[in-house]
């Protein structure tokens, strides 16, 4: 290599080094975010299951229909917040405070329409669609919003 | 001398050797140890021709109409609890061997002929069987006689009758004409309940042909048993057919039938389970009981 070429080389590098670096923090900080949405998503599913799980056993035993129990929707929260809290660590919020602001609906009977979404239900139902606030340091070293919000939607009945 | 004293010493100690009063531990392996004789349970014996009263006495009535004079007994609709059987049916001025044991006591005629009827004899159910309690008579007669004047009209109301008896009595002049027929009336007797037997979900619960059920869910079915619509005990009740994959017995009584679903049926397709059932009531009647089950799953909704 010429001494010419070789200094057309070093002022490549030092001209793309940081385009690369700003991908690459961008892509790894888009993957933790994923990862860390995903893994909310989990934790709404689990718990609008194990609400369904909550039923009205003197409906059932009176008409041998499954109904949801009325605390159904509170059983579900308060599973969301405890499958949250392993996640806490990536969150912008408290895990309670994350599942209190979550918008959990339970339709205890079928069929039954979902005001919010307008989705029908056939079965007894839990809907819970929550915001979840996750820390972003890679977004917030490229000068965007450290703390990136995604919602996540889980529904659930016995089928 | 050591040998001797050794030989001394040793036979000091055989002879002066106590036996052990140790368990040997290897005494008993091979030979285990009988258990204790269970007596063979008491044989629950159902008087023949037992049945569950759902009409009790009430009084014995002796109404007059025309000339005929009527000889009935009237009763009350309800259970108390009770059971009852025929033991003898007796014709007018017929002896019987439980003439003077009826607590009502058996009328006569007014010539002096023993009352036609039944008597029946009533039973409670306790721990050790059907104990008799009581006997009574359920008259069932009547007379035609020619009169002259007034018509008379009796009312003969048994001392132990809880309520007063019903008397009818016309008034009518027109002896002259012919007697009314005299009419046989069937004996009252309590009627045979009308038995039904279904599943329900908890012990004084509906009984229903359906039920949803959770998969691993552990669930208990009750087999009930209904005389005319009046809750009864269950002597024993079986299974008879079912696809549970955890049952807790196949066969019981008092305790229900519980059962556990862990494979999921295909699509459409319910699982059922059918019971045999026997009642206190009617031991002898063989009822059966049929709940189909939907096994559903709590499962994520797209």
């Amino acid at each position: 290599m010429r001494q010419d070429e070789a200094g057309t080389a070093a002022l490549t590098t030092i001209v793309m080094l940081p385009l690369l670096l700003v991908v690459l923090v961008g892509v790894l900080e888009m993957g933790a975010l994923r990862a860390v949405a995903h893994r909310a998503g989990a934790a709404a599913d689990l718990a609008t299951i194990v609400a369904v799980g909550d039923q009205d056993q003197l409906e059932l035993a009176l008409s041998g229909k499954l109904r949801l129990a009325a605390d159904a929707a509170d059983i579900a929260r308060d599973y969301f917040a405890r499958n949250l809290s392993a996640t806490v660590p990536a969150l912008g919020a408290s895990a309670d405070a994350i599942a209190a602001s979550a918008d959990i609906a339970s339709f205890p009977t079928a069929p039954s329409l979902d005001p919010r979404t307008g989705a029908r239900y056939d079965r007894p139902t839990i809907r819970l669609i929550a915001s979840i606030p996750i820390r972003t340091p890679g977004f917030a070293a490229l000068l965007m919003p450290a703390v990136t919000t995604v919602t996540v939607r889980s529904v659930s009945s016995p089928r | 001398m050591k040998t001797h004293t050794a030989l001394l010493l040793t036979a000091m100690l055989l002879l002066s050797s106590v036996r052990a009063s140790a368990r040997e531990p290897v005494e008993d392996e091979g030979h285990p140890i009988p258990a204790p004789p269970v007596p063979d349970p008491v044989a629950f014996v159902v008087p023949a021709g037992l049945y569950y009263v759902t009409d009790t006495y009430v009084a014995d009535v002796v109404a007059t109409s025309e000339a005929t004079t009527i000889y009935s007994t009237t009763t009350a609709h309800e259970s108390t609890g009770s059971y009852a059987r025929v033991i003898d049916t007796v014709d007018t001025g017929a002896s019987s061997p439980f003439d003077g044991m009826a607590f009502n006591g058996r009328g006569a005629l007014t010539n002096g002929q023993a009352l036609a009827g039944t008597y029946y004899e009533n039973f409670v159910l306790t721990a050790s069987g059907y104990v008799p309690v009581s006997v009574v008579f359920f008259q069932d007669d009547s007379e035609t006689r020619h009169l002259r004047g007034k018509p008379t009209s009796t009312a003969a109301p048994n001392a132990s009758a809880t309520a007063a008896p019903v008397v009818t009595t016309t008034q009518r002049r027109d002896e002259s004409a012919a007697p009314p027929a005299t009419e046989q009336q069937v004996p009252i007797a309590p009627a045979r309940p009308t038995m039904r037997a279904g599943i329900s979900l908890a012990p004084d619960g509906p009984m229903l042909a359906s039920a949803e059920v959770l998969r691993g869910r552990l669930v208990q079915f009750w087999p009930r048993v209904f005389a005319d619509d009046v809750a009864v005990p269950i002597r024993s009740w079986r299974l008879l057919s079912a696809q549970p994959d955890r049952i807790s017995a196949g066969r019981g009584s008092t305790q229900p039938f519980a059962a556990q679903w862990i494979r999921m049926p295909a699509p459409g397709v319910n699982w059922s389970l059918r019971f045999e059932i026997f009642s206190e009531v009617a031991p002898m009647e063989r009822l059966e009981a049929e709940i189909s089950v939907t096994l559903r799953s709590p499962a994520l909704v797209n």
